[in-house]
């Protein structure tokens, strides 16, 4: 049988249609998103409630009190879940894809009830389109129209379309034929024959055919939140994407209640509109008599309630509309009202760096739009120019598909975050699973499926092609395609039943933090090294606005700042991710300004710099690095320092006396604790710049007698034996295996529990509601410790070995004479990376070329002046 | 019931209506099956290749004024052949020709146009519109026309009265009774004053009494009216009262045309005679069919009780039963003698039995004497 390229076929008549009929798209695209704003408009700029007013005189109008009482409330109760403002986007886009919808439905089955051979046609081409999976034409659809409403609204329209048509079809062919014949006996020509004689009567059946497309475009609006539509959709396909059954009920029962409110009210027009229908409901009245429940107003009455509810909201569209023109003229705003569109795959990290450039951008006076995507229409629409940055882009591996399809129209930007794995993993109860060899054999626990994700993951032909193959699993498993929720609920179902599961995950993910779970071990390496999360750019986003582009090269998060953050976010829950991302700004200040740089003119001099700054440093290599570094991004900011090399008892007396001004290398609270501790009253303490993780064993504060490390001897049964642990293999697990349990004598009480950090920090929680005692490996800065109340066990012994952070100290008054200094230095950060380069850069360059070694590195490192010094 | 026309009925002079070979073939190559009908091929034939020969070789002539019943079993093509005659159906080949135009020969729009003025039609089951009330309906030809709406309500309003339905003007179709209806149906096709109606079994969807009473009311109606009708029944006794002249169709032609004692007393073949088995003749027969011509002058001599040729068949019967001997049928303004109707023959009549008596071998009045003498 020879291969027939259906697909390649395909993939050219996209590509033609793409290069010869982009205008036609275009025009379809600018009607289509011209009437969803329009309407989008109108629907959003009243209050929620007068709206909801409106419609229940509607509802009151076409239906009667009741019915209007009912509408009211339900209205109201989208407004108290909060997602009034999504509602009505998907209302606007489920009425702009009906109004289209008919204006082609309606035509068309006008066209195919006359005409046999038109309705043989049109027949397979509706069943064509309403039985192809939505997922194929989401796709094309954004590389026609581009992401956002008119690619839900074409795909709504695709899928809605067939009812309007075939009722259409379907009411008029019904239509008495001994009428049609009557029409034609007394002369009526086809046109009158059609609108005198047919279409009136049709008219029920194509109210039906109208409900209909209406009900599917709702439907369907929950799809066409994977293409960036926003709206109860977006909700929805968070919601799952997070397994939130509880947000996603609260999105699915206000589609609900618009499904409900658009069937009973486009019924009831039906009965209005026909004269049939007008008939019937007058029977049916004059036998019901006067009822208070069912009483309708005249349609004038009806007309008028709703022309005054919609003047006030008009009105008060148009005066509360003015508050939001206020805006702070400032030096920051660099952005100028420059549009960027943010696109994003719902995972946290990918919410979290997205609300925060969000955030940030904002800050610096752009008007900044978040979508949400699935990754291929992400990248489509990447590619395509219709969104400018994604912030969460895994890449090498897991994003390589996309990547290799749309590289070349893409600008990667560098990667933010490089602590990613993928990994198979198993529920903690899994005991005797630590590995990916482990699973050999074992087929039948598992019913010898691998619950998989999305068939078009990149971890998923990982899995298929190298993972399971390395570990000869691909024999006795089956990798079975589904989807991220669905591999989320079935994990959560196994974990409920303790039933044993592989899964697919990776880290960062939520699930580590809410499941006890195992990441098994890859010995073989068969995953390969892990994803760092890219921040990709449309091509020539960086031409464009090369500010922004170089804000976000620069771009680097430590997994702290993206834990506290994740946390924060999760904490505040959906639809307040820019409240939670500013609330953490709070908490960590200087982050807008380190991230987004604003670079001052050269003028532009603080009068704290007319005061030379006397620095005192020590000749060590990282303080020789900063000190030079400082000297030559102050200069440039017109301060002047002068650097003095002195040892560690003078430098500290000098700031203590002030005849020194500051000094960035200050080792503590171990190295330099002593002088510290004699000065400390006369010095101020301006943060660290550079941190050592410092290695911990963590308890609950609730366990009280255990302070230190040596306090857990004794205390086995207590634990339970157990001191969980993260991934085996890291440093600190071996420190902890080979030096600090042996170095207290602990190795015959406790066992080292091999797991990850997510699954160490959901037995945390577990344990703190419990209020259970557990001991955890964790180490300093971590979240944790700001999150719960947590004792971390000294270690006398300093088995974990000694840990310092690197401080800036400053003499007393230093602040309020370098008030702006201050400011910079207390939100100065080194990555590991960057002071290793500037060290390297000063050694090769050799003694007395410090300045020109800082000079060259400051070349490499274009953001670290606008970085140090924001302004 | 007050009778107020507009003054164009009274001056109309209906046109006369002529179908000229009429044939309708359904299926493919249509004017090849024409040619094999004319070369004498059957319907079955055809059938066999796929093509329905509906109505074959029908011609007939409707004078002003004339009600033409066609009459047939479902299938025999006479709803087809009324649906050519005002172009609802094409024919496949001949003519139809009215008021001296014809039919077959003008543009679509022209049709419409005769359609809208000079032909109206009245359907089966009423065809009424759903949507309109009872004076829309009415007016419904008229507003086709074109014609204004106070002028066009006013002759709706005035059909509608033609037809009995006066008071009804704003009810709704569905509020009518099946005879109601098909007055408004009937009302709708008065109202545009056209010459010709077409009446497709018309009252073949009612009840038997409500139906009587449609055919008394159409008699009474064309009586003023003066209409050139042609009315289609599957039901021989409503064409024999109705029809001042019937065809009759089977298979697709016409088999037999006449007034409705020629198809009663010299049926074209047995087929025709098998349907007029059930008609009920004393209601169609009349003295001119049953009299024998054959006389000998003095019949009439007699001051008994004559009969005319038009006298109906019944009332014959009833003067037979005063009358001592054969009954004499006189005609014209001096009584001239033009038959005798013996009784016998009424019997005969009856009975469908034209011979004439034989002899008995022992005759009832001969016995009677002999026992009277012994």
């Amino acid at each position: 049988m020879p291969r027939i390229p259906l697909g390649d076929w395909v993939n050219s008549t996209v590509d033609w249609l793409l290069d010869h009929v982009a205008w036609l798209f275009d025009f379809l695209k600018t009607v289509f998103t011209g009437t969803y704003d329009g309407i989008n408009a109108v629907l959003q700029a009243p209050e929620p409630l007068l709206l909801a007013g409106i419609f229940a005189v509607i509802a009151f109008w076409l239906r009667g009190t009741f019915a209007g009482v009912l509408t009211f409330l339900g209205f109201a109760f989208i407004v108290s879940m909060e997602l009034w403002e999504n509602a009505m986007v998907t209302l606007a886009l489920v009425l702009v894809a009906t109004i289209i919808a008919l204006v082609v439905a309606v035509p068309v089955g006008i066209w195919a009830a006359r005409s046999d051979r038109v309705s043989g046609i049109v027949r397979p081409v509706l069943d064509f389109m309403q039985t192809l999976p939505a997922m194929i034409y989401l796709i094309p659809a954004i590389l026609f129209f581009g992401t956002g409403a008119s690619a839900g609204i074409v795909a709504t329209l695709i899928f809605a379309l067939a009812p309007g048509v075939r009722m259409t079809e379907l009411g008029i062919r019904q239509v008495d034929k001994e009428l049609v014949e009557a029409a034609e006996a007394f002369g009526t020509t086809p046109r009158n024959t059609l609108l005198r004689v047919q279409l009136p009567l049709a008219l029920p059946t194509v109210m039906a055919g109208v409900n209909q497309v209406i009900m599917l475009g709702l439907s369907m609006a929950a799809i066409a939140g994977m293409v960036g539509t926003g709206g109860l959709g977006g909700d929805v396909n968070e919601a799952i994407g997070q397994l939130n059954v509880g947000l996603g009920s609260e999105s699915g029962v206000a589609i609900v209640i618009l499904a409900i409110y658009l069937d009973r009210m486009t019924s009831a027009l039906g009965t209005q509109v026909s004269p049939l229908g007008r008939r019937a409901a007058a029977k049916a009245r004059s036998l019901g008599g006067l009822k208070i429940w069912s009483y309708r107003p005249r349609p004038q009455v009806a007309v008028i309630g709703v022309v005054i509810l919609g003047l006030v909201a008009g009105g008060m569209g148009v005066f509360g509309g003015s508050d939001d023109s206020e805006s702070v003229a400032s030096g920051s705003k660099v952005g100028e009202g420059k549009k960027v569109t943010l696109g994003y795959v719902p995972w946290d990290e990918g919410v979290a760096s997205t609300f925060l450039w969000k955030e940030i951008l904002e800050q610096r006076g752009y008007e900044v739009e978040a979508k949400q995507f699935d990754a291929g229409p992400l990248y489509t629409s990447l590619a395509q120019g219709d969104i400018d940055i994604v912030t969460n882009s895994w890449l090498p591996t897991t994003h390589e598909q996309y990547w290799k399809k749309y590289g070349d129209r893409l600008d990667d930007l560098g990667s933010w975050y490089d602590e990613t794995s993928l990994e198979l993993t198993v529920p903690a109860y899994m005991e005797d699973i630590n590995s990916l060899a482990d699973l050999k054999g074992k087929a039948d626990q598992f019913g010898g499926k691998i619950t998989g994700i999305e068939s078009s993951a990149g971890e998923m032909g990982m899995l298929k092609d190298t993972v399971a193959k390395e570990y000869g699993l691909d024999q006795e498993y089956k990798v079975v395609d589904s989807s991220t929720p669905a591999m989320l609920a079935e994990l959560k179902r196994a974990i409920s039943k303790k039933e044993p599961i592989v899964v697919t995950l990776w880290s960062p993910h939520w699930a580590y933090n809410d499941y006890d779970l195992k990441k098994l071990k890859d010995p073989k390496g068969a995953w390969g090294q892990g994803d760092g999360v890219h921040l990709l750019s449309r091509k020539g986003f960086a031409g464009d606005d090369p500010t922004a582009a170089q804000w976000m090269k620069d771009f680097k998060f430590s997994e702290k700042q993206l834990t506290s953050l994740e946390a924060e976010i999760n904490k505040s829950g959906k639809g307040k991710q820019q409240e939670a991302v500013r609330t953490w700004l709070k908490s960590n200040p200087g982050v807008v300004d380190k991230l987004a740089p604003v670079e001052g003119g050269s003028g532009d001099t603080p009068a704290e710099a007319k005061r030379p700054v006397d620095v005192a440093f020590f000749p060590w290599d990282e303080d020789i690095a900063v000190s030079y570094l400082w000297k030559n991004v102050l200069e440039r900011r017109g301060y002047k320092l002068n650097l003095k090399q002195m040892d560690v008892g003078p430098a500290y007396t000098g700031l203590a006396s002030g005849d020194l001004d500051v000094n960035f290398d200050a080792w503590l609270p171990y190295g330099q604790k002593n002088y510290w501790d004699k000065h400390k009253n006369n010095l101020t303490d301006l943060g660290t710049w550079y941190e050592r993780t410092s290695l911990d064993i963590a308890v609950p504060s609730y366990v009280k007698d255990v302070k230190s490390i040596a306090d857990l001897k004794g205390k086995g049964d207590l634990f339970d034996g157990k001191i969980i642990g993260i991934e085996p293999g890291t440093g600190q697990m071996q420190l902890l295996k080979n030096q600090v349990v042996p170095g207290y004598g602990l190795e015959d009480e406790y066992e080292v529990v091999d797991g990850s950090s997510p699954a160490m920090l959901a037995e945390l929680k577990r344990a703190l509601a419990k209020k259970e005692p557990v001991a955890v490996t964790l180490w300093t800065p971590h979240w944790a410790y700001s999150e719960y109340e947590l004792t971390k066990l000294k270690d006398p012994k300093t088995a974990f070995g000694e840990s310092n952070t690197i401080r800036n100290i400053s003499s007393k008054q230093f602040p309020e004479q370098y008030p702006q200094f201050t400011k910079w230095l207390k939100n100065f950060k080194m990555s590991e990376d960057e002071l290793g380069s500037l060290e390297a850069e000063i050694k090769d360059r050799g003694q007395g070329h410090e300045e020109e070694a800082v000079a060259a590195w400051l070349e490499e490192h274009p953001d670290m002046v606008g970085r140090m010094t924001p302004q | 019931m007050p009778v107020s026309l507009p003054p164009t009925q009274e001056v109309s002079v209906s046109a006369r209506l002529e179908a000229e070979n009429l044939y309708k073939v359904f299926g493919r190559k249509p004017a090849q099956a024409v040619d094999r009908l004319r070369q004498g091929a059957d319907r079955e034939e055809l059938r066999a290749d796929g093509t329905t020969a509906a109505v074959i070789d029908a011609s007939f002539t409707v004078e002003p004024g004339e009600i033409f019943v066609v009459m047939g079993l479902s299938g025999s093509g006479k709803s087809t052949l009324l649906r050519m005659l005002n172009g609802l159906s094409e024919p496949t080949d001949g003519h139809v020709r009215f008021g001296g135009e014809d039919l077959t020969e003008i543009s679509e729009r022209q049709l419409r146009d005769v359609r809208s003025r000079k032909i109206s039609m009245v359907f089966q089951h009423f065809a009424l519109f759903p949507h309109r009330s009872v004076r829309d309906n009415a007016a419904y030809g008229l507003e086709v026309q074109g014609v204004p709406r106070a002028e066009r309500e006013r002759r709706a309003d005035e059909a509608l009265a033609l037809c009995g339905l006066a008071g009804w003007e704003k009810s709704w179709p569905d509020e009518l009774s099946g005879g109601m209806q098909q007055r408004v149906g009937l009302a709708r096709a008065l109202a545009t004053d056209a010459e010709l109606l077409l009446m497709d079994e018309s009252f073949s969807a009612l009840d038997p009494l409500i139906r009587r009473d449609m055919q008394d009311q159409l008699i009474e109606l064309q009586k003023k009216l003066k209409k050139t009708i042609v009315f289609i029944t599957h039901d021989l006794n409503e064409a024999m009262r109705l029809g001042d002249r019937i065809a009759v169709m089977r298979d697709g032609r016409i088999v037999q045309i006449g007034t409705a004692q020629d198809i009663l007393i010299r049926p074209a073949n047995d087929y025709v005679a098998s349907f007029t088995q059930d008609v009920d003749r004393s209601r169609v027969l009349t003295a001119r069919a049953v009299m024998e011509t054959e006389v000998r002058g003095d019949e009439a001599d007699c001051a008994c009780e004559t009969a005319r040729p038009d006298t109906p068949f019944t009332e014959l019967c009833a003067i037979s039963a005063r009358v001592p001997h054969a009954v004499a049928v006189v005609d014209g303004d001096d009584d001239r003698l033009v038959g005798v109707v013996p009784s016998r023959r009424l019997v005969g009549f009856l009975g469908d039995e034209t011979a004439e008596p034989g002899t008995c071998d022992s005759p009832r009045d001969k016995g009677g004497k002999v026992m009277a003498r012994a």
